[in-house]
Parts: structure tokens; C-alpha cells; sequence
């Protein structure tokens, strides 16, 4: 069932009264005979008291379109979303919400950019959403519970209790403790392909703006781009090298006029809450004075770009030796991150 | 009549005494052999008879019954053709009988007496006043038990000294040991100064190596130059290597391995190859193979994840206890892991331009496990080289590197061990007291989850080597432990989460 037809069995009855108007015969206008057939075959299997004690078990509420707790920004949609399965807070609908999405298979820098921008949204008050997939989409609410501010809102295609990707499952449990995990989709409901581009259009829905760190060519967060222009959304997006395929998709959305984010500020200055001047806000944060002076040359040695001990090395004069000392004492001091090949600044 | 000649059979790296009891007498004839042979070991019937015949002599026709005394222990191999033909030879009185005789060799049917795997610990093991041992092995032989071994190159030999009094055969000439063979050289080795370093820490210190990179990077050919890093062997060590080496079949051309092994399995080998054992035998592995010297495994992300963990409790005792239901043996397994993997199976690591898709690139990097990884102590990124480095002129010879690995060496065995990565518990608190300022280091990266507690001893044994190479202090700066802190595996393979 789609959610036009969903819509207007649900429109003026409760999700019980609507199962037994239609077991008792009932039809909504322009719903052809033999599907209403194929509907009340379905109802034979259905059990409620079974689906409710599931609801409950699985921490999950519902709300429709009929209730007052049901989201606006879903009932006044394009393509509405009649019902919505939520584990969680409710989704606070007077927040600014910002939503960060891109590639399942970002580069280290894309994935450190959406942990930030998550982070600083967060920290700002900003709802930030997105959709708990590999990638951009987790380390964006990486960052935003990282904040431990503004509830952050995740939309997935399955169940809210059917953890996809596995690996997330901290992350998905992280989520319901201190944000939102919703969806169109049932509990227990298998995250099945159709499901994500329906979920897509829930993202674009909720956010007042979107923003795009790294996509490919063809990738599927451009779907989240059109339903956002669809419903004319500001889409923004973070620029990446012109050799770094996994920002192809961002690079041509900014060819094409979108605008670019280059800091955190970027979107707060969209959704009309910095006041930040433009110059003052490159400035970069100091690090704390390093403690020897060894380190201080590897640090500034990382300026010209992630690099490994051995480059680190070439770029600083000093003995390999030197330089591993110093960048342990840079790590323990979290002025610099080392991914196990290139070490490069927090 | 009856006739007893000592054997012996191969038990993991270790000879057990057997007892040949060979009774011919009268009777329907025939040839049995009893007390659990193996295969190989029951097919001596027809080669011993074949030889018997080649050599001249007649095969009884009576009832022969071989018993291979203890009954319980299982006979492994062909070694024991030898003493069965002088038994018989003896039980039938072609021969005068000889009390106190000990044999092993396999019999080829033209009578010859071939090589056996394991002569070193098989004649150790044989308790007889003359042992006559295959020619080929004599050379071996001769370092273990001396003037007692006499060389045998055929049964007509046997005979001939034995039955006609002629001189036992001269031992062939033992080879001349040759003087250390040139292995390839550090010099060849262009720029990489941090893998450069690893292994020079590597060398001294005896700590397990990973090396990581795109292929292309000279991970390969980085560890291949390592044993010419690592002293020559004690004559211990020698004896132990060649012991080992002996019963895993392996050719022994100069007698006592005096070089520190090098070897290099293939990533398709199996727990019992790696580790030692096999169905119903306990051979060794090639982390015995490789004691006192050095196991490269190419490609660690390639093993199988159940190999490599069968690894981690070799690395952490130096023995290998391989249990069958024959019984349970004990091989050394010292070794030095030097393993080198591509960080993903694309080989670019996660960076711009890698192929993998995030769960191929998780997959490739659980198969080296967490356990595994924690025992290794220095983890290096080796990069491709860059132009430069290419066109500069030769680097450190392998002489230099090696002439530091030794002075280092020698200070660990004042403190009464091999390498600095032995050192345990008191010997290690008192060979590496801390300085204040490290103390504070170390709680820091203990605090920041850096460390775990087997990595904090595995570091300071580094941070040891570390002090060691640069003027040998008594005790650890700041600067040694952050240096050994900073090569151990510090991130999983593969990147970060996703």
C-alpha cells in the first residue's frame, strides 16, 4: 500500500478502526475491487494484540497522521508520510534541523568533516539528520552525540529495531538513547532496497537544509539532493580534490551553483544563526603549545598535509626516531591523528 | 632364533629408543611385523627382502616375526629397514650374532642404504656401543654421538665387517664449513629510513615486525635482508636448528647450521604445517623450523584467520606443544615474526584511489586478529619510494647495522637472556628502571587506552633496545618509551570504522 491510499484510510480513523473498516467491507474511493480483496486476504494473517505487544517490546511508538504528536513537516509533504515508527525522543519540530548525508564509502578526510560538522551542528542546537549508513551518514551522528546537544534524528529503511548496517549497532543503540531512530517501515520489517530512496524523501523532509560531504558520481545520496530541490530545500555542499572520486558528486553539485560549506559557520549562516564575520572565522584554533621542541616542528611538518614518518621526516630534518617520538608525544596530546599510515592534524 | 638390535623412531623433533626383535624359526613360512607400524614402516617387508636377496645373501624360508619394542609406540617411517635386515641376517646366522648393535637407515632394493629424515635425534637416541647410520648422514651423525657411528653406504658393507671382519667404511669427508654466504644487502635499500629503523630494532631486540603497504613498496625485500642483521648462532642454538631441522626432513649440506634459519611459508599452509604436527605424526613446523632465527610471513592478511591464532601461543612461550593421540612433543619455536601485508586487498589502504568497499576492507582486516597484532611490537607503514630515493646513493651497508645488532645482543645476555623481548617481570623491571618523566609517558598512554598491559611490558623491553642502540644508559628517558610507543600497531588495519 502506498502512502497516498495509507493517507486516506487513516485520514478521518485510528489504525485499529481502519483494519476493521476494511475487514467489514469498507473501501476508500478509487480503490479498485480486486485489491481490496488481496487487502482482507492480508487481514486474515494480521493479529493486533500480537503487533502491539511487538510495538511495545521493541520500545517502539507510533504516531499517524490524524494525531496532533504527529510531525507536520510529514503530513504537509510532497509525498506524505501517513504513518511514522519511532524509537526514541519525539522528534523536536521547532529546532533547526540540518541534514548531513553522502557516501557509504567516504574518504578518511570526508568521514573526519562529517564528524565535525555533526559535532559543531549539534553543539549549536541544531538537529542534525541523517540515515545511520555506513560512511557520512554514521560519522555525521558520530559527531552530533558526540556534542551531547541537540538530539540528533536518524531515518532508516527497515525497522527502527532491525539494525542495518551491523556493524552500527553501538551507534544505533547510542541513537535511541539520546536522539531519534524513525521510520515508514514496521518492526521487524527487513531494511529492503525500495525502501531507502522512500527513505530518502523523509530525510530531505525533515532538514531545513542539506548538506552533502562526499558523493560519487552516481551516488545515491544525489537521490537525497533532488527530493531536497523537490521541496525546495537548500542543498549546500563540501568541496573535495578533484582526484578524490568519492567527491566527484559534491564537486559537480557545486559546479552546478550549489553552495560550498567550508566551515560549520557555512550552515549556521544559511539557517540565519552566526553572526560570525566571514574573516574572523578562518582563523585556525592554536593548539596548545607543544611540549617539546621536536614536536612543535612534526606539527607544523603536518601542515602541508597528512604525510607518513617518513615524509614527516624529509619535511623536518630530523632522524625517524625524532620524529616518532614526537608525533607519540602529539598523540597523547591530541594535536594529531594517525590513521596507521599518515599522521595528520586533529 | 631370535636377534635384538636398537632403533630408534622420530617423535615430534625428538629420537625414542626402539627394539628390533627379529625371531626366525620354523613353521609355514612367513613375514610379519608387529608393534604399530606405520605404512612406510610395514612395507620394509618387501624392500628388506628384495635387499636381503640383491646383497647376495638367501632369504630364510621359515616363519620370521619382527616385534618393534615399546608396542605402544607408534613406528614412523622407513628407518627402520636397516636393523630388521641385520636381525634377520643375524636370526637366520648369516651373520654372527653382535650384542650391543644399533642401526636406522632405509634400504633401497639394490641393497643400498639410504638417508633418513631426523639422523641427528635418531642416533642421540639409539643407546648402542656401534651405531651403524646411513653414509649420506655421517657427517651429522658424528656431532652428536662421534667415533660411535660407523658410515654404512650398503647391506654388503654390513656384512663384510661383520661376518668377514673387513674395517668398517671410512666416513666420507665432513664438508667444509663455508664461510658466511652473502645475503642481500641493506645498501640496496632506498630511503624507507622508518622501516630502515624497525628493523634494526627488529634485529636487536628480537621484537615481532609488521611491515604494511601498497604492493610495490619493498615490504618483501625489506624482510628478506633481516637474518643478515642477526648474529651467528652459539653452538647451542646450532645444535638445537640442527636438530630440528634434521627431523623435519630438511637438507643439511655443511653439517651444523650455524646461520640463523630464514623461512618463508607460503600463505596456503596449514595449522599442522605452520605449527607442527600431521595425522598420527608430530613433524615440525615451520615455526620450529624457523627457532633461533626468523618466520616471514608474506601476505598475513592471505593465512587463515585459525593459522595465524594457532601463532600466538608459540610467540608468547617459545615452545610448541603439539598433542596427538600418539602423545604430546615439545619443539622450540624462538622466533622472530617479521610479517608484511598490504593494508587492503586492493593495496591502497582506504586513501584516494582504493577500490575496496568499506566491509571488504573490515573483512581483510579481521582476518590478523586483535590478540595477534598485540604481540607484535613494532608496526611500520612502508611507503613506495619516491623518486629521490631512488636515484640516491647506497645507504647503511647490512655490516654496519649488524655490528649495533651484536653490541645490543650481548647487553641482553648480561641480563641473562637472549633478546631484550625476553625479558620478563623482575629482570625486566631491573635491566629497564623508568625515569620520572617517562613514568608520566607511559600513565598517559596507559590512561588514553594506547596501551594495553601486555603491550606495556612488550614496550618497555622495546624502549630497552631503544636505550640500548643509542648509548646503552642504564635507564629509560621519555624519548625511548614515547619512540617505542610510537611503532607499536596503534590504529586496526584498514582504517577507522566504516
Amino acid at each position: 500500500m502506498g502512502p497516498r491510499r495509507l493517507r486516506n484510510l487513516l485520514s478521518d480513523r485510528t489504525p485499529i478502526g481502519a483494519v476493521e473498516w476494511v475487514g467489514a467491507g469498507g473501501l476508500p474511493d478509487g480503490v479498485p475491487a480486486p485489491l481490496g480483496a488481496a487487502w482482507r486476504a492480508r487481514l486474515h494473517c494480521f493479529d493486533p494484540d500480537a503487533a502491539r505487544t511487538q510495538l511495545r517490546e521493541s520500545g517502539t511508538k507510533v504516531t499517524w497522521s490524524a494525531l496532533p504528536t504527529h510531525p507536520t513537516f510529514l503530513t504537509d509533504d510532497v509525498v506524505p508520510a501517513p504513518v511514522l515508527f519511532r524509537r526514541g525522543r519525539p522528534i523536536d519540530e521547532a529546532a533547526p534541523a540540518v541534514a548531513i548525508v553522502g557516501t557509504r564509502r567516504p574518504s578518511g578526510t570526508g568521514r573526519e568533516i562529517a564528524r565535525e560538522l555533526g559535532l559543531g551542528l549539534a553543539e549549536a542546537g541544531v538537529t542534525v539528520v541523517s540515515g545511520l549508513a555506513l560512511g557520512i551518514d554514521g560519522a555525521a551522528h558520530e559527531g552530533a552525540l558526540l556534542a551531547d546537544a541537540a538530539p540528533p534524528v536518524a531515518f532508516v529503511g527497515g525497522g527502527t529495531d532491525v539494525v542495518y548496517p551491523k556493524r552500527h549497532l553501538g551507534l544505533w543503540d547510542r541513537m535511541v538513547d539520546a536522539g531519534t531512530v524513525a521510520g515508514e517501515a514496521p518492526p521487524a520489517a527487513p531494511p529492503a532496497p525500495w525502501r531507502f530512496p522512500a527513505r530518502n524523501r523523509l530525510i530531505a523532509a525533515a532538514a531545513d537544509i542539506v548538506v552533502v560531504v562526499e558523493s560519487r558520481a552516481a551516488g545515491g545520496s544525489l537521490l537525497t539532493v533532488d527530493e531536497a530541490i523537490r521541496r525546495d530545500r537548500q542543498v549546500m555542499a563540501v568541496p573535495g580534490s578533484l582526484r578524490n572520486p568519492a567527491a566527484a558528486g559534491t564537486n559537480s553539485l557545486l559546479a552546478d551553483g550549489c553552495a560550498p560549506v567550508l566551515a560549520v559557520d557555512d550552515v549556521l549562516t544559511a539557517l540565519g544563526l552566526s553572526q560570525v564575520e566571514r574573516e574572523t572565522r578562518r582563523d585556525r584554533v592554536e593548539v596548545p603549545p607543544a611540549p617539546s621542541a621536536a614536536a612543535a616542528r612534526v606539527l607544523s611538518a603536518c601542515d602541508d598535509g597528512p604525510a607518513s614518518i617518513d615524509r614527516l621526516s624529509a619535511r623536518s630534518g630530523l632522524a625517524v626516531g625524532e620524529v616518532l617520538a614526537a608525533v607519540s608525544e602529539l598523540l597523547v596530546a591530541g594535536a594529531v591523528v594517525d590513521d596507521g599510515a599518515r599522521v595528520r592534524r586533529a | 632364533m631370535l636377534a635384538t638390535i636398537s632403533s630408534a623412531t622420530l617423535v615430534g623433533v625428538d629420537g625414542r629408543p626402539v627394539s628390533v626383535e627379529v625371531h626366525v624359526a620354523d613353521g609355514l613360512p612367513g613375514f610379519t611385523i608387529v608393534g604399530l607400524p606405520d605404512a612406510s614402516c610395514r612395507e620394509a617387508r618387501d624392500r628388506v627382502r628384495a635387499a636381503l636377496v640383491s646383497s647376495g645373501r638367501t632369504w630364510p624360508v621359515k616363519r620370521i616375526t619382527v616385534n618393534l619394542a615399546p608396542g605402544s609406540m607408534p613406528k614412523i617411517g622407513a628407518g627402520l629397514d636397516l636393523p630388521i635386515a641385520i636381525g634377520v641376517l643375524m636370526a637366520s646366522g648369516q651373520i654372527p650374532a653382535t650384542s650391543d648393535l644399533g642401526a636406522f637407515g632405509e634400504l633401497g632394493l639394490d641393497g643400498s642404504v639410504r638417508a633418513v629424515p631426523g639422523a641427528l635425534p635418531l642416533a642421540d637416541a639409539i643407546p648402542a656401543d656401534r651405531v651403524l647410520v646411513p653414509a649420506i648422514d655421517a657427517h651429522v651423525v658424528g656431532l652428536v654421538i662421534g667415533a660411535r657411528a660407523c658410515p654404512v653406504r650398503a647391506l654388503t658393507d654390513v656384512v663384510a665387517s661383520l661376518a668377514d671382519h673387513c674395517p668398517w667404511p671410512d666416513p666420507p669427508p665432513s664438508p667444509v664449513a663455508p664461510a658466511m654466504p652473502e645475503g642481500p644487502d641493506m645498501a640496496d635499500v632506498r630511503g624507507q629510513p622508518a622501516a630502515r629503523l624497525a628493523l634494526e630494532y627488529a634485529a636487536a631486540g628480537g621484537h615481532h615486525l609488521l611491515l604494511v603497504g601498497p604492493p610495490g613498496a619493498g615490504k618483501t625485500m625489506l624482510a628478506r635482508r633481516l637474518p643478515g642483521l642477526l648474529p651467528a648462532l652459539d653452538p647451542d642454538q646450532a645444535m638445537e636448528v640442527t636438530r630440528v631441522h634434521s627431523a623435519a626432513g630438511l637438507s643439511l649440506p655443511h653439517g651444523l647450521v650455524w646461520q640463523p634459519p630464514f623461512r618463508a611459508p607460503h600463505h596456503s599452509a596449514s595449522m599442522a604445517a605452520l605449527v607442527g604436527g600431521g595425522s598420527g605424526s608430530a613433524r615440525p613446523g615451520e615455526v620450529s623450523a624457523a627457532s633461533n632465527g626468523v618466520l616471514f610471513l608474506d601476505e598475513l592478511g592471505e593465512f587463515a584467520p585459525s593459522v595465524l591464532d594457532a601463532l600466538r601461543q608459540p610467540l608468547e612461550e617459545g615452545v610448541v606443544r603439539v598433542a596427538r593421540a600418539g602423545g604430546t612433543t615439545e619443539q622450540p619455536a624462538r622466533v622472530l615474526l617479521v610479517a608484511a601485508m598490504n593494508p587492503c586487498p586492493c593495496g591502497v589502504g582506504g586513501e584516494i584511489g582504493c577500490r575496496c568497499p568499506p566491509h571488504t576492507r573490515a573483512r581483510y582486516a579481521r582476518r590478523v586478529s586483535g590478540p595477534l597484532l598485540d604481540r607484535i611490537d613494532l608496526m611500520v607503514h612502508v611507503d613506495r619510494p619516491q623518486a629521490g630515493d631512488l636515484l640516491g646513493g647506497a645507504a647503511e651497508p647490512s655490516s654496519a647495522v649488524a655490528e649495533r645488532v651484536a653490541m645490543v645482543r650481548s647487553l641482553a645476555r648480561e641480563r641473562g637472556v637472549r633478546c631484550n623481548a625476553e625479558l620478563h617481570g623482575e629482570r625486566l623491571e631491573q635491566a629497564a628502571p623508568l625515569e620520572p618523566d617517562a613514568r608520566d609517558v607511559l600513565e598517559q598512554a596507559l590512561l588514553n587506552g594506547q596501551l594495553s598491559g601486555r603491550g606495556l611490558r612488550r614496550t618497555l623491553c622495546v624502549a630497552r633496545t631503544i636505550r640500548d642502540l643509542d648509548d646503552g644508559g642504564p635507564s629509560l628517558r621519555p624519548a625511548d618509551v614515547l619512540r617505542a610507543i610510537g611503532f607499536r600497531a596503534r590504529v586496526p588495519l584498514g582504517g577507522s570504522d566504516g
